[in-house]
């Protein structure tokens, strides 16, 4: 076996696992659907002409983008729910491919469909409100990183789900609050004690606050919040692949 | 020729409800080895533990000389494995899981086009080879998991119930592939609970039951076996339901075992010339009339109703037959 063997492998199954999501298109636009329309609801509730659309610019929009590579991450590495649920997932446990390889192939697959997600609605955001982006490097560093840190939480509700339907509520559980404290929708600083608390214990709040750094002009904490992404990032895949590495080879 | 399978003291625990018990067995190269049994016999966890896709709790497996707990790559690369349901990617076309499935396997772009070209041939799928697998039929489906087993030329395969589900005519289909695969001289291991099947297909049959193996021979010498044994059939007029006079049969005296068997009762024996008498004088005083009374060669079936004590088919599972069979299955499906 060549040393590269491995590596390939995760590159053909993250191959696979992408290629079943793009060819059902309805899959696709589903789920980008859910970020646009929560982007139209917001930007009207804090105005979209005048001195409002500031926010829309500075924090909405960021938010939303962070928020998409949430939903677009966790949704893809669900996949392997239902690939066990299918039982395709024993092809690929009967094929001569190590756990190491499949773990890695599938979190492949769960960032790059959160980056992707994430850029269509970067792209849709800043158009239509006007927004100017003065880093793209740094912007898709964060979003890298901020897909990374989604998949392994993805991966932990994989491993933890016995079947599709609790994976959903599991992956719910999780996302709502994330989703509505992690800084898009609602101000920190505005939240009520103990909140904002709650709020500094989520990826989602650190990936909105860059990449609203990064829209304003930049600031210190950028790096501060790519720390955090990484340590999350580290940690849930380090939590989610040992959890399935156990289911994978009870 | 070397044994391509062999099992020792292999062991599996859920919990603690004890699935596979010190099951010992080998294959030997190039022949169909059938493992016949209920549903929740322990068939498909066995198998599981060969193919490597489940840790057992006790025993060894070696498969073409490797041991598939210590080298379970190796193992894995000369298996081709067919599962119970047909376990392809639907949103994908059939070339393209068969593409996915030959990379997995490590086969360079060349090799994979001409294996993928063969076995559409051969299956005859090709004209559907570009559709997404989710609108084939039950059959087509069939036909290309075995395909997908076979794309990197195993040495042995491992089939899981085969034929189960499938019409009669794509059962025998299925068949016939399996005899030609075993014919081109790779070995086969097939789980079935189709006493017929077992006894049609494989040169020898492992009787599996509750997780032990209790039986292992040759169709022809486990029938043998209960040579001793008489069956008698017998048709009670009427048009009654026939199965209502099996317990009261089952009342007669020296008779072993009574069961329905296409549409007759099926009686075992060891001394028909008692029985005979006892069993007509029986269904004249419940006032039934018998239509129809012949003997019969033992079959499979009957040599497994003696081993077992009970019949294969037509039998509710028992709670814990049911929870082993949902435990062999959970988890990762």
């Amino acid at each position: 076996m060549k040393p590269l063997t491995p590596f390939i492998h995760s590159v053909w199954i993250a191959e696979n696992d992408l290629r079943q999501s793009f060819k059902s298109v309805r899959h696709v636009v589903w789920s980008l659907l859910f970020p646009i329309f929560m982007m139209f609801t917001f930007s009207f509730r804090y105005g979209i002409s005048g001195p409002d659309i500031q926010y829309v610019r500075d924090i909405l929009i960021p938010g939303i983008v962070a928020m998409t590579a949430m939903f677009g991450s966790i949704n893809e590495t669900m996949s392997i729910v239902w690939d066990k649920s299918l039982g395709v997932f024993d092809r690929i446990l009967a094929a001569p491919v190590s756990s190491t390889s499949i773990i890695v192939g599938k979190t492949m697959a769960g960032a790059v469909m959160g980056v992707i997600s994430a850029l269509v609605l970067l792209v849709i955001g800043s158009s239509l409100f006007g927004v100017t982006w003065s880093n793209i490097i740094a912007i898709l560093v964060i979003i890298l990183l901020a897909s990374f840190s989604f998949t392994g939480i993805g991966t932990i509700i994989s491993g933890l789900a016995s079947e599709p339907r609790e994976a959903m509520m599991l992956s719910n559980l999780l996302r709502f609050p994330m989703m509505f404290l992690g800084g898009v929708f609602f101000p920190i600083q505005e939240m009520p004690m103990p909140l904002p608390y709650v709020a500094r214990a989520l990826p989602l709040t650190y990936a909105t606050e860059a990449l609203s750094s990064i829209q304003t002009g930049g600031s210190s904490i950028i790096f501060l919040d790519s720390i955090v992404l990484l340590a999350y990032t580290i940690g849930t895949i380090l939590f989610g692949s040992q959890i399935l590495m156990r289911i994978m080879t009870r | 020729m070397d044994n391509a399978i062999e099992v020792r003291g292999l062991t599996k625990f859920f919990g603690s409800l004890l699935a596979v018990d010190h099951v010992n067995f080998e294959v030997k190269g190039k022949e169909i080895f059938g493992l016949l049994g209920p549903n929740g016999a322990g068939k498909t966890t066995t198998i599981r533990m060969i193919c490597g896709m489940l840790r057992p709790t006790g025993g060894t497996a070696v498969i073409a000389g490797f041991d598939v707990f210590q080298k379970p790559q190796e193992v894995k690369r000369r298996i081709g494995l067919v599962p119970d349901i047909s376990n392809l990617f639907g949103e994908l076309s059939a070339r393209v899981n068969l593409e996915f499935m030959g990379k997995l396997y490590g086969l360079d772009k060349k090799t994979r086009r001409e294996r993928i070209d063969q076995v559409l041939e051969l299956f005859q799928l090709k004209e559907r080879q570009n559709d997404l697998v989710r609108y084939y039929s039950k059959g087509m489906h069939r036909r290309l998991t075995i395909a997908a087993a076979l794309i990197h030329q195993p040495e042995i395969l491992v089939m899981d119930e085969p034929t189960s589900g499938l019409d009669a005519q794509t059962a025998r289909l299925v068949r016939e592939i399996i005899i030609n695969l075993n014919k081109e001289g790779r070995t086969i291991l097939l789980t079935t609970h189709q006493i017929d099947e077992a006894d049609r297909l494989a040169q020898r049959v492992g009787i599996i039951d509750r997780g032990h193996l209790i039986a292992l021979n040759t169709p022809e010498q486990l029938k043998n076996n209960i040579q001793g044994t008489r069956a008698l059939e017998i048709k009670i007029l009427n048009g009654v339901d026939q199965r209502r006079w099996i317990p009261i049969i089952k009342e007669a005296e020296d008779v072993d075992n009574v069961f329905l068997a296409e549409g007759k009762i099926r009686i075992l024996s060891k001394d028909l010339s008692q029985i005979i008498p006892n069993v007509v004088t029986l269904v004249d005083k419940h006032g039934g009339k018998i239509e129809n009374i012949s003997v019969a060669q033992p079959t499979l079936e009957d040599a497994f109703i003696s081993l077992t004590g009970k019949s294969i088919r037509e039998e509710p599972l028992s709670k814990e037959e049911d929870v082993r069979r949902r435990m062999s299955r959970s988890g990762l499906r």
